[in-house]
Parts: C-alpha cells; sequence; structure tokens
C-alpha cells in the first residue's frame, strides 16, 4: 500500500501558472497527460482558459482560484478545482468530470453535452444555460435563469434557485431540493416520479453526495413555446 | 467589449501603479485607447486641470488662450502648465488654476477655443487617457508615479465611434467638478436623455453613451438624490446592459443593471477595494487567495468610499 501511495506522489507533475502564457502551461499540462502524470496547477490567479480540450484520462487540479472557461472543451479528464471559478466553467464538455470545491461564477456547464460538473458551493446566473446533455450538481444555491435554454440533461439544485428558473427550457430538467424563487417563461414544476428520484440519488452517490428524502421538485417545459401562435406573442415578447 | 476597474485605499498611496496593473491584466478586453481617472490630494483653492491639445504646432498660443479665458473668469494659473514631451500631435497638458467665476461658464469658454478639450477639472481629479495599452499610457504620462486616494481604469475596444485621444475612457461629468465614469455596456435610452440634458444646458464632447452617465448622474445629485438614490434610479431610468464605475472626489461607486451580461468583480481588503471586470485583474494586486465578491447577479449599486478605515472583520 505504501509503494503504491509513493508510486501517485511520484507521477504528479507541478505547473505554475502565474504571469507565464497561457498556451505554454495548457501545453505543459497536455504534455504530462499524455506522460500519464498526475497534474496539479499552481498560482493560477483566476487566469483564463486554464486546462481547456483536456483528453479523457487526464488527471488536473487546479491549486486556487481560476477564471473564465476552465475544463471547457473537456474531453474526458477529471479536473478538480480547490477554490472558485469563473464564467463558463467546462463550457460545451463532451464527457469527464469537474469538480469546484467552493464557488462557480455565470454560465456553469453553458452548451454542456455530456459528463458530469459538481460544484460545492453556489453557482451564479444561467447556470446549465444552453445545455444538451450531461449532469451538473450544486450543492448550493444557483442563481437567476438557471438552465435557460436548456434542450437536454439535468441540472441538480440541492439549494435554492433564484428568479426565472427554467426560463424558456427546451427539454432540460432542473431539479431543486431547496425553494424556486420564481419560474421562468414557459417553465413549469412537477413532482418527479419515485423511479426517477431513485435515479438522481444514484447520480447524486456517484458524485460522493448521499441524498435521503430530499424534498425534489422537478422544472421542465411547459411546452408552449415550442411552436410560435400567435396568442402567445406577449409571451415570446415578454421583455 | 471594454474593461473596466477601479481602485481605493485607504491610505494615500500608488493608486496610479495600481491601476496600470489592473488595466494591463485586462489588455486583452481592448487595447485601442487606455484611461485613468486619479484622485491625488485635493486642492483647497484651486482646481487641477487636464486640456487636450489638438496641435503641438500651436501649443505655446493655446495654452496662452486658456490663460486669457481663465483671467477672464476672474481665475488664474497658479503655476506653469506642464505637458506630456511625446513630440506627437495631441498633447495632454496639465494646469492648475484658482477658482474661475462661474466655473461651468469658464468650462464652455475653454471647450470654445479651437484646438482645446478639457478632459477633467476639480480639486483632485485628474483624467489621463490616450491611445495605447495600459503600459504605453502609463509610460507617456507617468500614472505609475501617482499617487492618491482612489482612481479609475478603462481599456477600450471601440466597437462604433471614433478612436482618439478624446474618444476614450473615462469621462469628466462635465462641468461637474471631481466626477467621473467608466462604463462597460451600451445605452439604448442614449439620444433620448441626451436631448433631454441638453435642452437643460449640459454639453457633450463626444458620441460616447458613457460621458452621458457620468452627466446623467451629476444632473440626479445636484437636483438633491444623494449618490445612492441616483445610481438606484439608474437602474430603472437607463435603459440598456450596463455595468459603470462612477468616482467622486470622496471614493467610488458601481451600478450594474437589471440584465447582468456585463461583469464585475470586487475584492474588500485591508488596505482598500479594487474592483474590475475581470478577478484575474484583481489578483495583479492579490495574489494570495483572497475572498471575491462577485457581482454576477441583477441591480447592483455599491459605494466603496476611499481613505476610510475598513470595519473589522473584513474579508482579506
Amino acid at each position: 500500500m505504501a509503494a503504491e501511495e509513493a508510486e501517485v506522489v511520484a507521477t504528479e507533475r507541478v505547473i505554475r501558472a502565474g504571469d507565464r502564457p497561457l498556451r505554454e502551461v495548457n501545453a505543459e499540462i497536455r504534455a504530462a497527460i499524455e506522460a500519464g502524470e498526475h497534474v496539479r496547477v499552481t498560482e493560477p490567479l483566476s487566469r483564463h482558459n486554464l486546462g481547456v480540450a483536456l483528453p479523457a484520462g487526464g488527471e488536473v487540479t487546479f491549486d486556487g482560484s481560476v477564471g473564465y472557461y476552465c475544463g471547457g472543451l473537456n474531453n474526458g479528464a477529471t479536473i478538480t478545482v480547490t477554490r472558485n471559478t469563473g464564467w463558463g466553467l467546462g463550457e460545451a464538455m463532451a464527457s469527464g468530470l469537474i469538480t469546484v470545491d467552493g464557488n462557480a461564477a455565470m454560465s456553469v456547464g453553458a452548451s454542456l453535452r455530456g459528463g458530469t460538473i459538481h460544484v460545492r458551493g453556489d453557482a451564479g446566473p444561467r447556470c446549465g444555460v444552453a445545455m444538451k446533455g450531461g449532469l451538473i450538481v450544486v450543492e448550493g444555491n444557483v442563481g437567476h435563469a438557471c438552465g435557460f435554454m436548456a434542450h437536454g440533461g439535468k441540472v441538480l439544485c440541492l439549494g435554492d434557485t433564484a428568479d426565472a428558473a427554467g426560463d424558456s427550457l427546451w427539454n432540460g430538467e432542473i431539479w431543486v431540493a431547496g425553494t424556486i424563487r420564481g419560474l421562468g417563461v414557459d417553465a413549469r414544476i412537477e413532482e418527479p416520479p419515485a423511479e426517477e428520484v431513485a435515479q438522481v440519488r444514484e447520480l447524486l452517490t456517484g458524485v460522493g453526495v448521499s441524498d435521503e428524502g430530499r424534498p425534489w421538485k422537478r422544472i421542465v417545459s411547459a411546452q408552449a413555446l415550442w411552436h410560435f401562435e400567435s396568442r402567445d406573442a406577449q409571451q415570446w415578447l415578454m421583455i | 467589449m471594454c474593461g473596466i476597474a477601479g481602485r481605493t485605499l485607504n491610505e494615500p498611496g500608488a493608486v496610479g501603479a495600481d491601476l496600470v496593473a489592473m488595466m494591463a491584466a485586462q489588455r486583452h478586453r481592448g487595447w485601442d485607447s487606455t484611461g485613468f481617472a486619479l484622485y491625488g490630494e485635493a486642492l483647497e483653492d484651486a482646481y487641477v486641470v487636464r486640456a487636450l491639445l489638438a496641435d503641438r504646432a500651436h501649443l505655446h498660443e493655446d495654452l496662452e488662450a486658456l490663460r486669457t479665458v481663465t483671467r477672464e473668469h476672474g481665475a488664474d494659473f497658479v503655476e506653469d502648465p506642464t505637458w506630456d514631451d511625446s513630440g506627437q500631435t495631441h498633447v495632454l497638458a496639465r494646469l492648475v488654476v484658482t477658482d474661475p467665476e462661474p466655473f461651468s461658464a469658464w468650462v464652455d469658454a475653454c471647450d470654445d477655443l479651437d484646438r482645446v478639450e478639457l478632459q477633467s477639472a476639480g480639486r483632485a481629479l485628474e483624467i489621463v487617457k490616450d491611445l495605447g495599452d495600459s503600459h504605453q499610457v502609463a509610460a507617456k504620462h507617468g500614472v505609475e508615479h501617482f499617487t492618491g486616494t482612489h482612481g479609475l481604469g478603462h481599456v477600450r475596444l471601440a466597437t462604433e465611434s471614433n478612436v482618439s485621444p478624446v474618444a476614450g475612457h473615462p469621462f469628466w461629468a462635465r462641468p461637474f467638478p471631481d466626477v467621473a465614469i467608466v462604463h462597460n455596456g451600451q445605452l439604448t435610452n442614449y439620444y433620448t436623455w441626451r436631448r433631454r440634458l441638453q435642452r437643460q444646458g449640459y454639453r457633450f464632447t463626444t458620441e460616447n453613451d458613457s460621458e452621458l452617465i457620468a452627466v446623467w448622474n451629476s444632473d440626479r445629485m445636484a437636483a438633491g438624490d444623494s449618490l445612492q438614490q441616483s445610481l438606484e434610479r439608474s437602474l430603472t431610468e437607463l435603459d440598456g446592459v450596463f455595468t459603470y464605475l462612477l468616482a467622486t472626489g470622496d471614493g467610488i461607486a458601481l451600478a450594474k443593471d437589471r440584465w447582468a451580461i456585463k461583469p464585475v468583480v470586487a475584492v474588500v481588503a485591508p488596505d482598500g477595494v479594487a474592483v474590475a471586470t475581470e478577478e484575474q485583474s484583481l489578483r495583479t494586486l492579490y495574489q494570495e487567495e483572497i475572498d471575491v465578491e462577485v457581482h454576477d447577479g441583477p441591480n447592483v449599486v455599491r459605494i466603496w468610499p476611499a481613505a476610510a478605515p475598513v470595519a473589522a472583520g473584513m474579508a482579506v
């Protein structure tokens, strides 16, 4: 056992971000993953575009807060951020796992296609905007317009939503264990069937969150805006 | 897309150098023009003036014309004017004048001179803006050596209007001494408000909506609103997507619209406050892991006084 632990430590590559050129940092992360090493990035200093388009098998930890689009276009890597993230965390990710120990700002998992994003703190506005698939788990609260225009996939919010939850939902699902402070246009709340609650429990178990007896509600599309009808013009023009 | 920043210090210090670093970190948000609104030690019975003179070949003639106009308003230069020695055609000059009467008539008279446009006037405010990125503008005008209590910064990527030394931010709330603005966004009811304010007698030197927001707030405050009330009113009466920082002689303030598209983050630290479009701008000043206020939500108003002690227990 001790020998195995030693081996893991030996294969960790430490890469400093600081004020270095981002392309250089990202190229080193990629090279280390290709060499089979785990990567620890120090001094991320809230810089943008860290760890984008990483390949399957990669294991990367950012020691601190990162800026915009961290883990964007992820292709299967496991990414951990030990503090907070800026906008567009995991944007357009295809597969993989991104875990944030702190809070995530606006547009978590924008255009997400697959994989899992797990935010232990709160997520900002438009969490899951235009997501096509995949899973977003937020242990805290989500900001306004959560799931805005989502086409597929699930957001699991263990806390509360802000206003306009599920605004213009197309076909995704927003599960909320706390309070829904306001619904967006063309969204409705339903009681999820027991078998789907059981599936959600399994999804949560998969990211290490236990789920017993949470009062789940599910926000889905009311489908009134799927087809344009002139009598709905006021809803379309709600701004 | 533009980048903005604000800085307050609890003790007068290197506010110029801080803002240069903060704007350099946001260079990618716009590099055609960079500007700073800097608040140094307030003068008691004189105004510090920054003026753009359009043609270096007429520099001395134009300074003399400014002196004549100032004397016509019962005031005079306190010290010899200074200016940048870049050799470029346009000149940014710095004057210190005793109190002209009436102040707004003197401002109009100065602006009426050929080749002259006031960039700022105030007890403490100095607006320095020019073409180029943060380090280029700072090197040309010595911004990094500026000490003071607070200030604003702006990097500009012009999307519609002209690229010129007078078109960048910050804008002075002409003719209100010591009020300046930096802004990221756009107003959709700009012309409505511009015509109303022009009918009240305000002059605009650009087609830029940011200039209007500064004058709009100053007009509200002249009409009796507090700074807080004016900022809150702007959230409903100004239409568009905007995040702006307004500076006065007392400190800086933030307002963000109801659509909440334009980002802004802040750090409230023991030595002062830093606020910027992007967190990585703040991290040039605070490299240790710190708590950042993320104002991602709609309808935000904040006021941060400068040179005031920070309450115990504030986030570090």
